[in-house]
């Protein structure tokens, strides 16, 4: 089996790795880094469980290879907490009884996270929009809107980026657009 | 299982490594080749991935108006980009409805454009804005208007090893556009997908329709024929019901998941309608454009 070499940051963390050129990006993380906050729903890009942070930009951890992360940074729901303190989207989660059985809580906590790099204060229009490819079986909706709207003004108040994860490129430029700087 | 993830810095590396290798496949955000993977058919022993050649996810204004999108720009980068909003907003509106905000920013617009799928939504907006396909091969550089580029089912223009580095939008006439997404739940594929550009004269009456489906036929289909009824006509519901009829009998649909041969004719022709009025709404109330009074052929 050809493997490839991978450097990759996880969680602020460098890894040097050496994965087998079809393994997804989500059996990485669970199998070989015991990331199980990462979770297999669907397999095929619609449920939103298997969402992790990318350069900071909210991707499927299912279509992704993992060879392509190569110099990149991954976050995943194990990464957002600091110095034992909850990210305050986490704690908003908490508050607003934002979950049932937990399972997508991930998911849609780091797509939350995602949503207020672009937009730091987003109408429920637009969380409803961001948050729609996330699906929930237990399907406390209204809960986790308001946790994301209570995450936002906390984020707010921090006067902070809504994570400290590092920021890509791409999350930069998206959120560039958003305040209108480009173009 | 070998495998192999080429990383060319260059497009001309990238069309050489192809070259060497006719087996290998391009790969770009890999959101098309993974579910593919999923459904059984395996990854080839070769991936030449396109992500890390700079400048090819760029967006620029183009010479004289219109845009030029890079063939690896993310559709979420197309779709929130400040160019595309103001010059084109009907793809930005069509982009917003395409799968959830995830897939949007690992998918690439080259390569929703070249893994030739019946039912993507990113092609009927552009077969209405006239895009033309910018391709680079072993044998140099062609364009390939995007009427002439869907062949059929997984079929497209391009030979074997061509990558597509850009997509150029002309300069569009003062009009307006929309796109409507006909799906069976949201973030689905459609069932129908249907754009509509229409530029009125000065007295309200149709200078220039445009119309172009998905999902309904093995490749997108740009609807033929629709300028010879309406233009000089006014817009009414008379009017629209007529082209939808012209439009409705264009199309083949093969049955799927998301509806049958049957009732997807109907619905391209319902979606037809309703997509044609809207565009002419838009365009009574403030046509967007290039300000070229010129209709673009
Ligand atoms: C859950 C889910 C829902 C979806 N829903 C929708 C939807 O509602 N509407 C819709 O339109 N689409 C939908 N899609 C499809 C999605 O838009 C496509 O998978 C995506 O656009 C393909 O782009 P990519 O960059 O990921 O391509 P890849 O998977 O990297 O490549 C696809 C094909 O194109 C070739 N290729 C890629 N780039 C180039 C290039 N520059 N030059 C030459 N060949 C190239 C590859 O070799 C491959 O054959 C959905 C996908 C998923 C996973
Ligand atoms: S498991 Fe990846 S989106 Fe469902
Ligand atoms: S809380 Fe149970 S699936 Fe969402």
């Amino acid at each position: 089996m050809n493997r490839n070499p991978l450097t990759v940051s996880v969680n602020g963390a460098e890894h040097v790795l050496s994965v087998p050129g079809d393994r997804r990006l989500l059996d990485l993380l669970r199998d070989e880094l015991g990331l199980m906050g990462v979770r297999e729903g669907c397999g095929v890009g619609a449920c939103g469980t298997c969402t992790v942070l990318l350069d900071g930009v909210p991707v499927n951890a299912c279509l992704t290879l993992a060879v392509t992360t190569r110099g990149r940074s991954v976050t995943t729901i194990e990464g957002l907490a600091r110095d034992g303190e909850l990210h305050p989207v986490q704690q908003a989660f908490l508050e607003e009884r934002g979950f049932q059985c937990g399972f997508c809580t991930p998911g849609m906590i780091l797509t939350a996270v995602g949503l207020l790099r672009e937009n730091p204060s987003p109408t429920v229009e637009e969380v409803t929009d961001y948050l729609g490819g996330n699906l929930c079986r237990c399907a406390g909706y209204p809960d986790m809107i308001r946790a994301v709207l209570r995450g936002a003004e906390r984020c707010r108040e921090a006067g902070g980026r809504p994570s400290a994860t590092p920021e890509g490129p791409e999350a930069a430029r998206l959120r560039a657009m958003g305040k209108g700087e480009e173009g | 299982m070998g495998f192999d993830l080429l990383e060319p810095r260059t497009v001309a590396e990238a069309v050489e490594l192809h070259a060497r290798d006719g087996n290998a496949v391009f790969l770009a955000g890999g959101t098309a080749l993974l579910i593919l993977q999923r459904q059984g058919l395996p990854l080839p022993r070769r991936l030449i991935s396109l992500r890390g050649i700079p400048g090819l996810d760029e967006i620029t204004a183009g010479p004289g108006g219109g845009l030029r999108i890079g063939a690896l720009a993310t559709l979420r980068q197309v779709e929130r980009h400040p160019l595309v909003v103001r010059r084109v907003p009907l793809l930005a509106e069509a982009l917003r409805q395409v799968a959830n905000v995830r897939v949007r920013h690992t998918a690439t617009l080259g390569g929703n454009l070249a893994h030739g799928d019946y039912r993507l939504d990113p092609p009927a907006p552009l077969l209405v804005l006239g895009a033309q396909v910018r391709a680079v091969g072993i044998g140099g550089e062609r364009e390939i208007a995007l009427a002439a580029f869907f062949r059929g089912l997984f079929e497209t223009a391009l030979q074997p090893g061509e990558v597509v580095t850009e997509l150029a939008i002309p300069p569009t006439p003062p009009s307006g556009g929309t796109y409507l997404k006909y799906a069976l739940s949201s973030n689905d594929w459609p069932c129908v997908g249907a754009a509509a550009l229409v530029a009125l004269d000065d007295h309200g009456r149709c200078r220039e329709v445009r119309l172009a489906l998905t999902a309904v036929a093995a490749a997108p289909v740009l609807v033929r024929g629709l300028d010879e009824l309406a233009r000089g006509e006014p817009v009414s519901d008379r009017l629209a019901a007529r082209l939808a009829d012209i439009a409705a009998a264009q199309v083949e649909p093969v049955g799927d998941q998301r509806g049958s041969e049957w009732y997807k004719r109907e619905m391209a022709r319902v979606f037809a309608r309703r997509a044609l009025l809207a565009a002419a709404r838009r365009a009574e109330a403030g046509p967007v454009g290039d300000g070229t009074k010129e209709p673009v052929a």
